[in-house]
């Protein structure tokens, strides 16, 4: 308990980091973002207006300490979306989150982030599983059949999969099996639970088959570390046939990479998925921050940073708790 | 043995032969178009839903609030204004049924046309037009435009905060409504053609606020749940337009951040029924398709590019080094980059604007007079020997995968030539806002500019009067001061007559073409590309759509797309042999 505690912090602090050097490099950056609110050809004293407006004349530390005090903070348990005061904060009881307005799109950023987060959520474990079957799977294929047809053809298609880039493998994708065979939709959300699926195949599928190269990588080697150990030449004397010494012995103790990669690769995935969302139209993180970035659009590029620093942070945390429920050692040495 | 590890190399040649014929397959041609089901029928029907997309997005709706590039032609269907531009550009009435104008110019009296409706019933008035133009003026608003209304009487008060009434705006009755100026102002009506003090409902308040639901009296409204922020916006038919029997078409439809490539893919199966984020190559198949062109149409031109030289710093300082720039650059070489989209030009005004001088002698490529310029300068450049010229590498900032992103190549081997070497800095375009209109941050760079309105001085009045330049966010990028510019434009401001306005702005562009603060080189031409059973479609040279009069003429369960994947390659993707799936057509089952 102690040492999740401390891991808690630990994630806290790295949050708090990371969203102050993204504010201070938002800051820095030689851009207007009452510019590109007013539109490139707008008179410089409507310009000017806007900035004013903002609070964007007010020296940085003003800014900064404002965004802070706002970002958690305590108040009403139940308030107006007019409130001046807390119209655009997101809250539990009292304790309040407030990550601002957007410039762009005049809303409060938690609105926008809470639309868009179960979407980004819901591609990334998609995403994150299909590697992990599809690499996981390949992975044992090959190292079972090491030195076959079978392995080098594995391989080799791993290597594909981690030289393509997504956008060709996500159009091609899409002029198969949406345009030409209209099994799944060519882009976009839908609006019904069935409709949400459907158009999750194909980005998820993208996604997972780029990241399962790597992991066919990974589990082909470990794997082969593990079927020349000692104890899986044991169980086979023992008479376990060839399933279960795969399965049940070889692939749990290859599992920890695994299980690495799985968390780090949904906390990547999260903020990551920029190409693929714009190919299909997911109307995820992605392509949020990036077309905030484009706008220098601050509240809403602060909001982005703060769920995906977080996302990293506590996928990397529940990483290490699963080591500790994986392998007893790992447990011993934290509880010791 | 042998057998058996063959297999999977066998497959794995089958796939990729798969991938092989269905990635070349893409580039296969065209399908036919959608036929239209009584092509010979010219009699518009009324319904239908028209479906478009865009990789763009919208930030707002509000006619106080125009920002993107999105929202003028949303707006449009959504609000009617007083008077608005008709498909050629000129001024037409709209809710005002006629207007007179007074005192010199400075005064303009509109009449309404009785029975105009919101579209939540209510009549639009005098009062509603007067409460409207204080909420778009009003400081609290964040409208861009305000500054185009400055000559409004009390607008510096309204906008300084000293008062909330606008004095220049009267009611002179239910239907009559005044503004009055403080100067003549030739343009008026074409800024009062623009969205910003288009007459909104009752429920705008008199305040600008985010959460207002747009209601306005156009011939579209918005539903209640009509705007996905993000996915689509759906405006439906206003039964209670105050043009009969209009609009045709039930709703329009627009789907946000589609990528062109898939906008394509829609369009080819039917599921968009017009089109304008074209890629260059498919723009270019389309045009080279018997079928399709006859349903394609490019809209007037509108955007000015060139090359903005700021002539406060070296070597643009220097009149003569900027006229050797104007005429040492191939304009026809510079087109080829994106032949489809562009064409070479000679002065600042496009064609599609009131101003355009087709007589005029611009800007044109010249090398023996570039290199003469040159000498002149004092920087003689010896083509043979590739010596002289200017000493210094001119840094030239442009952003990253913007069209001036690959124009700026040629550009750069162009004045090379005569012995301005420049040196391409790629920012990305956040930052080349921002440095494009901070004094002396930029000495050289690209130069776009769209209209706002339909009118030269939409041009030449931000991009060269000296009361454009400011230290930071100029909009006149080569910081160019020129009293007789100044002098003539604002005379031309005051000059309501087309004729002698059109002479000032001749006038105007032959000074710029000579200074050469700008080299003057494209307009870029935007191509529409619609279904064939869309009909009575138009561009708009100010709302890309006229969508007041198109008409759905499609025959019930059409579909466009077909299958090209041959039986074996589909076979092979599976990984069977010869039991092939059957490749489904769509056009089979219709």
């Amino acid at each position: 308990m102690k040492r999740v505690l401390r891991r808690l912090a630990w994630a806290v602090f790295v949050v708090w980091a990371t969203v102050t050097i993204a504010f201070l490099v938002n800051h820095a950056l030689p851009s207007d973002p009452a510019r590109m609110i007013a539109g490139q050809q707008a008179p410089p004293a409507a310009v000017a207006k806007i900035r004013s407006e903002l609070g964007l004349d007010r020296p940085l530390w003003s800014q900064y300490g404002r965004f802070l005090r706002r970002l958690v903070h305590f108040g009403p348990s139940s308030f107006e979306k007019t409130d001046p005061q807390h119209g655009s904060c997101a809250n539990a009881g009292p304790l309040h989150l407030d990550l601002g307005r957007s410039y762009q799109q005049r809303r409060p950023v938690t609105t926008i982030l809470a639309e868009r987060a179960p979407r980004t959520l819901l591609l990334a474990f998609a995403a994150a599983c299909v590697q992990a079957l599809i690499g996981v799977s390949a992975g044992v294929f090959a190292a079972t059949r090491r030195r076959t047809s079978a392995d080098r053809l594995a391989v080799g298609l791993s290597m594909l999969g981690v030289s393509a880039p997504t956008f060709v493998i996500g159009l091609f994708l899409q002029w198969l099996f949406a345009y030409r065979l209209r099994w799944f939709p060519i882009d976009g959300y839908g609006e019904t639970a069935l409709e949400h699926l459907a158009s999750l195949v194909l980005p998820a599928i993208t996604l997972g088959v780029f990241g399962a190269a790597y992991y066919t990588r990974i589990v082909r080697d470990e794997m082969i570390g593990e079927l020349s150990s000692d104890y899986v030449r044991t169980a086979r004397a023992k008479g376990l046939g060839p399933l279960q010494v795969t399965v049940r012995h070889a692939l749990r103790n290859a599992m920890m990479p695994i299980v690495t990669m799985f968390g780090l690769e949904i906390g990547t995935l999260v903020g990551g998925a920029v190409v693929t969302e714009s190919v299909f139209r997911w109307p995820g993180l992605g392509s949020l921050s990036v077309n905030a970035m484009l706008d220098r659009d601050g509240p809403l590029i602060m909001g982005c940073v703060v769920v995906t620093s977080t996302a990293v942070v506590l996928s990397t945390l529940a990483v290490d708790l699963a080591y500790a429920f994986l392998d007893p050692r790992v447990r011993r040495s934290g509880s010791s | 043995m042998s057998s058996t590890r063959a297999r999977p190399d066998r497959r794995a040649i089958a796939l990729a032969a798969a991938l092989a014929t269905s990635t070349l397959a893409c580039s296969r041609e065209l399908p036919a178009p959608i036929p239209a089901a009584s092509p010979d029928d010219a009699e518009p029907r009324r319904g239908g839903v028209l479906d478009l997309a865009t990789f763009g997005d919208l930030r707002a709706l509000d006619p106080a609030n125009v920002s993107d590039g999105m929202a003028p032609q949303i707006l449009e269907t959504i609000f009617a204004g007083l008077v608005d531009y008709d498909a050629d550009g000129k001024i037409q009435p709209d809710i005002a049924e006629r207007w007179v104008v007074e005192d010199g110019g400075k005064t303009f009296r509109f009449f309404l046309r009785p029975n105009v409706r919101f579209h939540d019933g209510e009549e639009v008035t005098a009062d509603d037009v007067k409460r409207s133009v204080v909420r778009a003026l009003h400081p609290s608003a964040p409208n861009p435009y305000s500054p185009y209304y400055a000559s409004i009487v009390g607008y510096a008060d309204l906008a300084a905060k000293k008062t909330d009434e606008l004095v220049g705006v009267e009611v002179e009755g239910k239907y009559v409504v005044t503004f009055r100026l403080t100067e003549p102002d030739a343009t008026f009506l074409y800024v009062l053609a623009m969205l910003p003090l288009r007459p909104v409902c009752k429920s705008a308040g008199d305040r600008y606020s985010d959460t207002w639901h747009p209601c306005g009296a156009g011939p579209f409204k918005l539903p209640p749940d009509g705007w996905q922020r993000g996915h689509t916006l759906t405006v439906v038919r206003h039964e209670g337009y105050f043009r009969p029997g209009l609009p045709y078409l039930d709703a329009v439809r627009w789907t946000f951040h589609q990528n062109p490539s898939s906008q394509t893919l829609r369009f080819l199966r039917g599921e968009l029924d017009v089109i304008k984020d074209l890629s260059a190559a498919d723009l270019l198949r389309f045009q080279a398709d018997a079928r399709w062109k006859p349903f394609g149409e490019y809209d007037a031109e509108r955007q000015i590019l060139g090359e903005a030289m700021n002539v406060r710093t070296p070597p643009f300082d220097n009149v003569e080094i900027r006229r050797a720039v104007a005429k040492a650059i191939d304009r026809e070489a510079l087109q080829k980059v994106r032949a489809a989209n562009l064409r070479a030009t000679n002065q600042v005004v496009p064609p599609g604007v009131f101003g355009y001088d087709p007589t005029l002698e611009g800007q044109r490529y010249d090398y023996e007079g570039a290199l003469e310029h040159m000498r002149r300068a004092g920087y003689p450049y010896d083509p043979v020997t590739k010596t002289g010229g200017w000493p210094h590498v001119v840094p030239y900032t442009v952003y990253k995968m913007g069209l001036q992103d690959f124009t700026g190549q040629v550009l750069k081997q162009q004045l090379e030539r005569i012995g301005i070497r420049i040196e391409l800095r790629v920012v990305n375009y956040p930052t080349f806002i921002a440095l494009r209109g901070r004094r002396d941050a930029s000495p050289f760079g690209p130069g776009f500019w769209m209209n706002d309105y339909p009118d030269a001085m939409s041009f030449l009045e931000p991009l060269f009067h000296s009361k454009s330049i400011a230290d930071e966010d100029s909009s006149n990028w080569s910081f160019y001061s020129n009293p007789r510019v100044d002098e003539l434009l604002d005379q031309a401001h005051r000059e309501l007559d087309d004729d002698r306005r059109k002479k000032l702005y001749s006038e105007v562009q032959r000074i710029l073409v000579d200074d050469a603060p700008w080299a003057f080189t494209q307009n870029y031409r935007f191509y529409t590309q619609r279904q064939a059973y869309v009909r009575g479609h138009r561009t708009h040279p100010m709302w890309v759509h006229d969508l007041t009069r198109t008409w759905i003429d499609r025959a019930a369960g059409s579909v466009a797309g077909r299958s090209i994947l041959s039986e074996r390659s589909f076979a092979a993707l599976l990984g069977t042999s010869r039991a092939a799936a059957p490749a489904r057509s769509p056009r089979e089952g219709r």
